[in-house]
């Protein structure tokens, strides 16, 4: 552990203080664990304290600390009986993390954790299902919990999983390696035997998840938690857009984007679009605020044409 | 004399004090800083940023009403100490774990887990890294400012979309990937939600702590198809078999208004921004239908039929 700093040592000790105090002799090596320290660094900061206190410093006005036979006592340091409150980051990161747990499929909605984050909350001012909400995405309890087994146990496991991008579901054998969430959607990465490489999968578009006999070797390293990276031989498209259509541009990783000369406020933007039906979905969302200017033109009048079937037929 | 020595005397003393103390006093009772005058002026700002960024709340006023314009320096015991949430240690131990498997970007949940009573010990050895679910939340400018303002219900102002806002924040939300702020827009005089990398400027306080009511309590995670301030119509939305596991959950099982025999289903979905439901039922591609009302579904195949001339 790197040597703190005076301000880092004085955030730690002005906690320590308070829950030693509390207490009736706790044991040096039970305060140094509970605050994440050495021993030795414990003692370094206690034998600082017992020098301080109020002015004028007599010793009726000096911390009183005593350390004997593995043990810490400290008294007369009333002005800190109680720890320091919580910054506004500290309160924030605490709620929306563990409001994150319980977002999690599968959380125990009345547990610990539900019970620690309304105090918790009440202590800050706020009420807890009012100042934070966190939503990950949905994701089927019965297919989060096979992941996560698999995860634990190294099995492997066989998914029936909905390939967005080219709209259909396919069945294939994985090795799960971690379920995470990010970006509002939970994923699972795995080895995925169908296509010999290591995949993202989303977890909401799996729609079975059967744990098979079979383990594997886990993963050394841990893998990069990327969602989506672009190859290099992945087709391009290249769309002129309107100011309307512009969130395109902070969505998805776009190439190249320049403005259109003379073309109030439009752009003309390049992505790798590797998946038909992807693209499908952009272009008819966009409608009349894209145009394809390099690519399959009639790819949206195509997708267009298919649904509208739906709906004469009805 | 050691620093930390220095600043745990610092905080005592502010403390400690009955009424404001002046820089003079403090250079007094404080053995440790220098005796040059602008050493000792650095050394003083020095501590004092130092305290402030720990969060000691640090306050500079008029030292008495008869000497408005000396001012002086002590840190309110009430401002101060964290209110006693009485944690028992299962719950503490929750919190840590909470704290360990979702890393939220600019927040250190170590420092916040001492003032609750540090890491136990006892806890027995960690869950295997497998079981537990690992979720980055990524940071947003101006969230703890926000947060901040939302425990002490003071009002913010700050620009977006080109026009000064005043709010009284509500509520922080995570979705789709993006931190939003919920409160009520006096300009508008109605609720709003602001997504935040799209604010426009600093955030400043605009009012005393205590100026509104606590927030109403948040309906469940509030779609993109209701976020919007047209006529209210509740869609009937028909999702074949393949995708109604995800469309169910995705607006929830109340929403299920039939299932039928193939697997299909059909869901009740109240809308008041259509073009944000278009987005969604256009994403099912040809496995989902608007059946009604009849304008709605009017409107969706005039949207695809624009897209395919002849």
């Amino acid at each position: 552990m790197p040597r703190l700093s005076a301000d880092d040592r004085l955030q730690r000790l002005l906690a320590v203080v308070p829950w030693v105090a509390a207490r009736e002799g706790p044991r040096l090596a039970d305060v140094a664990a509970r605050f994440g320290c050495r021993e030795d660094e414990l003692v370094d900061d206690l034998q600082l304290l017992f020098l301080c206190g109020l002015h004028p410093y007599t010793p009726d006005m000096l911390i009183d600390v005593d350390i004997a036979d593995g043990r810490v006592w400290i008294r007369y340091a009333d002005y800190f009986a109680r720890p320091l409150r919580l910054t506004p980051a500290e309160g924030l990161g605490l709620l929306a993390a563990g409001r994150t747990l319980l977002a999690t499929p599968g959380a125990d909605p009345n547990g610990p954790l539900a019970r620690g984050l309304a105090k918790l909350a009440g202590a800050l001012g706020v009420g807890v299902d009012e100042a934070v909400e966190i939503s990950l995405g949905s994701a089927p309890e019965g297919v989060m919990a096979v992941l996560r087994e698999a995860v634990a146990t190294s099995h492997q496991v066989e998914i029936e999983y909905y390939a967005f991008g080219r709209d259909e579901w396919t069945t294939r054998t994985v090795d799960p390696s971690t379920v995470f969430s990010a970006s509002g959607q939970w994923y699972v990465s795995a080895w995925c035997h169908l296509v010999d490489d290591e995949r993202l999968f989303r977890v909401d578009r799996i729609r079975t998840a059967t744990l098979l006999g079979t383990g594997f070797s886990p993963p050394t390293t841990p893998r990069e938690l990327a969602v989506y990276r672009p190859r290099p031989d992945d087709p391009r498209v290249t769309l002129e857009l309107d100011p309307a259509a512009a969130w395109v541009v902070e969505q998805y990783p776009v190439e190249k984007v320049e403005p259109v000369a003379g073309g109030g406020g439009r752009v003309r933007v390049t992505l790798a679009a590797s998946q038909r039906a992807w693209l499908e979905r952009l272009l008819l969302r966009l409608g009349p605020a894209a145009r394809v200017v390099d690519g399959d033109q009639e790819l949206a009048a195509g997708a267009a044409r298919r649904i509208l079937d739906r709906y004469r037929d009805g | 004399m050691h620093r930390l020595e220095r600043l745990i005397n610092l905080v005592a003393a502010l403390l400690e004090a009955e009424r404001p103390l002046t820089i003079d006093e403090l250079r007094f009772r404080l053995p440790g800083y220098a005796e040059n005058d602008a050493t000792f002026r650095r050394a003083f700002e020095r501590d004092k940023e130092a305290l402030r960024e720990l969060g000691v709340p640090l306050v500079t006023e008029p030292l008495d009403v008869l000497h408005p314009d000396v001012l002086g320096y002590r840190v309110p015991k009430d401002a101060y100490y964290l209110r006693d949430p009485g944690l028992e240690p299962d719950e503490l131990a929750a919190l840590h774990l909470a704290a360990s498997a979702v890393r939220m970007e600019g927040a250190d949940g170590v420092a916040a887990l001492w003032k609750l009573g540090g890491e136990l010990a006892e806890q027995g050895p960690a869950p295997a890294v497998g079981s537990v679910a690992v979720a980055a939340l990524p940071g947003a400018d101006h969230l703890a400012v926000l947060f901040g303002a939302i425990s002490a219900r003071r009002p913010v102002a700050f620009d977006y979309h080109g026009r000064p806002r005043r709010i009284d924040p509500w509520r922080l939300s995570f979705r789709t990937g993006h931190w939003y702020l919920a409160g009520f827009d006096h300009g508008a005089g109605a609720e709003r939600s602001y997504r935040l990398d799209r604010v426009e400027s600093e955030v400043t306080a605009a009012g005393d702590a205590n100026s509104f009511p606590p927030a109403p309590a948040a309906t469940a995670a509030t779609p993109a198809w209701e976020m919007g301030e047209g006529e209210p119509v509740v869609a009937r939305l028909l999702v074949d078999v393949d995708q109604a596991g995800w469309a169910v959950g995705f607006v929830g099982a109340d929403s299920v208004e039939e299932r039928r025999e193939d697997g299909s289903v059909v869901l009740a979905v109240p809308v008041t921004n259509r073009p944000a439901f278009r987005s969604f039922v256009l994403g099912f591609l040809d496995h989902a239908e608007v059946l009604g009302p009849p304008d709605l579904r009017a409107e969706m195949v005039e949207w695809l039929e624009a897209q395919c001339p002849g």
